[in-house]
């Protein structure tokens, strides 16, 4: 029974992290799209014919999702990629040109098995816990999954056997590095506030009301904190106004310049499931994760975890929205402004509200 | 533990075979993160989660990506046809079965010890390893713990010093990022 509900929970917890990396990539189309006051993907789908009787019914329905995109961006990409000739460069190893995308979704899928989708709840006499690893790490392990994903890019870059590739891995290999340590450090002073490292109880922290008046989210309790995971978050994608390392003016596409079909694909793959893993982290740490403010949902009951979980999809469907509206609304940093903002800026104000935090623990 | 266990000390030591075998300095480097990865294995089918999470951030993460980088911008051809000679191999033969002599009775003492079972007990009795290992490095070991950041520190301000150290000029330099070379 208990092998049968862990199985359960990480088919869940994949489909809901391939599910919204495929939102993402949607919303990324027609987002731009909208943004740039273009159509977007509308066609593939939107006129189909059928004389077949059974297949009547649903033609409406395609076209529809023909119509807004749905059928373009998430089915023809994909069999296009599918389709296409896996191009190896001459001289790069064939074992590692086909590890590097592997490695660059792998340990992002790896990082939502700690996080919580929903409150826990009772059925039939079971206690299920809807997360996949109830480590007492959970934080640090989001961190370490972080710190693998660099090896793809790496990889990727070197494998591509050219300067272009070689100079957008580095640029990533240094930028990822760089703004890990201010993501390190609001996730300490995070720590400090709940006291544990484990994000289920750090959601669980957030559920109270502070002072009576406003909820306890991490946003109330660590507002410096916030805008400092925010824009580490934005910069460790690779991704809005800081996607340096596939700057396409400069290096062609940076470190997946030799990369054609399904493993090209991959990276992208590999890239929006990583905007749903910063969405997550921000709506469980910072948003109070399935908590609803001033509305106490009782605990246990499995109508409560439903609505809690809807709740936060909710908060995780804005942020990743907020992140495609950032990504097309900035224009692009130039490298040693990015390096600045990181150890200037960013290290000094987080080392800063940590020792802010640690003051205000001890004196409360 | 078993089944996982040897599974991955094979793994280890394959990696670790490979670092030293391999011609080029690059798959050295990608064998010795898959070492350093299936030690965090090993340590979290020990229930030692935190310090599986800590190897991986700090070793795999960040010491080896630094590694990585280094090889990345030196740029070095894989090393074919040099002759290693007959006494390197030797006395890498000799202090390496030294060092292993020397070390085996020590550690199996210990295992004979303390069994695997006792130390997982004690791990739960005190509420997860995070707790366990704060409370041993902020209780006990305190000055050590201290002293060792203090080495870090050390290290920081060479670092800072050694690269502002004067260079002599090499013809005019124009300041700035723009500057002709």
């Amino acid at each position: 029974m208990e092998l049968l509900i862990l199985i359960v929970k990480v088919v869940v917890v994949m489909n809901v992290a391939l599910m919204l990396a495929s939102t993402c990539t949607w919303l990324e189309r027609k987002g731009s799209a909208l943004i740039q006051d273009r159509v977007g993907a509308n066609r593939a789908g939107a006129f189909v014919e059928s004389k077949r009787w059974y297949l009547k019914p649903a033609l409406p329905l395609v076209r529809a999702m023909g119509w807004l995109g749905l059928i373009n961006t998430l089915l023809c990409d994909s069999l296009k990629g599918l389709w296409k000739e896996d191009f190896v460069p001459s001289g790069a190893s064939k074992f590692l040109h086909a590890l590097a995308p592997i490695i660059a979704v792998l340990p992002i899928m790896l990082a939502f098995a700690v996080l919580p989708l929903a409150p826990d709840f009772t059925v039939g006499g079971i206690t299920i816990h809807p997360r996949v690893a109830p480590i007492d790490g959970g934080l640090l392990f989001v961190l370490a999954m972080g710190s693998v994903a660099v090896y793809g890019v790496v990889i990727a870059g070197w494998t591509g056997n050219n300067k272009f590739s070689i100079l957008g891995a580095l640029r990533a290999a240094a930028q990822m590095i760089s703004y890990e340590l201010p993501m390190g450090l609001v996730f300490v002073a995070l720590i400090i506030v709940y006291g544990t490292l484990d994000v289920y109880e750090i959601v669980e922290g957030q559920q109270s009301l502070l002072w009576g008046v406003v909820p306890k989210w991490g946003i109330v309790m660590q507002p410096v904190g916030f805008v400092v995971l925010l824009l580490a978050g934005m910069a460790e994608t690779k991704r809005g106004p800081f996607d340096l390392p596939e700057a396409e003016s400069e290096l062609v596409a940076g470190y997946f310049t030799e990369y054609s079909g399904m493993k090209f694909l991959l990276f992208w793959l590999g890239e929006f499931a990583e905007i749903a893993l910063f969405a997550f982290l921000l709506a469980l740490l910072f948003f109070g994760g399935w908590d609803i403010p001033w509305v106490a949902l009782p605990k246990g009951a499995w109508w409560a975890a439903l609505v809690g979980h809807l709740v936060l999809m909710a908060k995780v469907l804005f942020f990743c929205l907020l992140q495609i509206v950032i990504r097309w609304t900035l224009p692009r940093f130039r490298y040693d402004q990015l390096m600045n903002l990181g150890w200037k800026m960013l290290l000094p104000v987080s080392i800063l509200n940590l020792i802010v935090t640690a003051v205000c623990k001890v004196a409360a | 533990m078993s089944f996982m266990g040897f599974l991955l000390s094979a793994m280890a030591l394959a990696a670790g075979v490979g670092v030293v075998w391999s011609r080029n300095p690059l798959y050295s480097a990608f064998c010795l993160i898959v070492n350093l990865l299936s030690m965090a294995g090993l340590y979290s089918v020990l229930d030692a989660h935190f310090l599986a999470v800590a190897q991986v951030v700090v070793y795999a993460g960040a010491i080896m990506v630094l590694v990585l980088f280094v090889l990345m911008l030196l740029n070095l051809k894989a090393e074919s046809g040099r002759k290693l000679g007959v006494v390197r191999p030797l006395a890498a033969f000799a202090i390496g079965s030294w060092i292993v002599a020397t070390a085996y009775p020590s550690v199996v003492d210990n295992f004979k010890k303390v069994s695997i079972h006792e130390l997982q007990e004690n791990l739960w009795r005190s509420e997860g390893t995070v707790r366990a290992i704060g409370e041993e490095l902020y209780g006990r070991y305190i000055v050590q713990f201290e002293l060792s950041s203090l080495v870090l520190l050390i290290g920081i301000v060479g670092a800072v010093m050694l690269s502002k150290r004067k260079q002599p000029a090499i013809g005019p330099r124009p300041g700035g990022l723009g500057g002709k070379a």
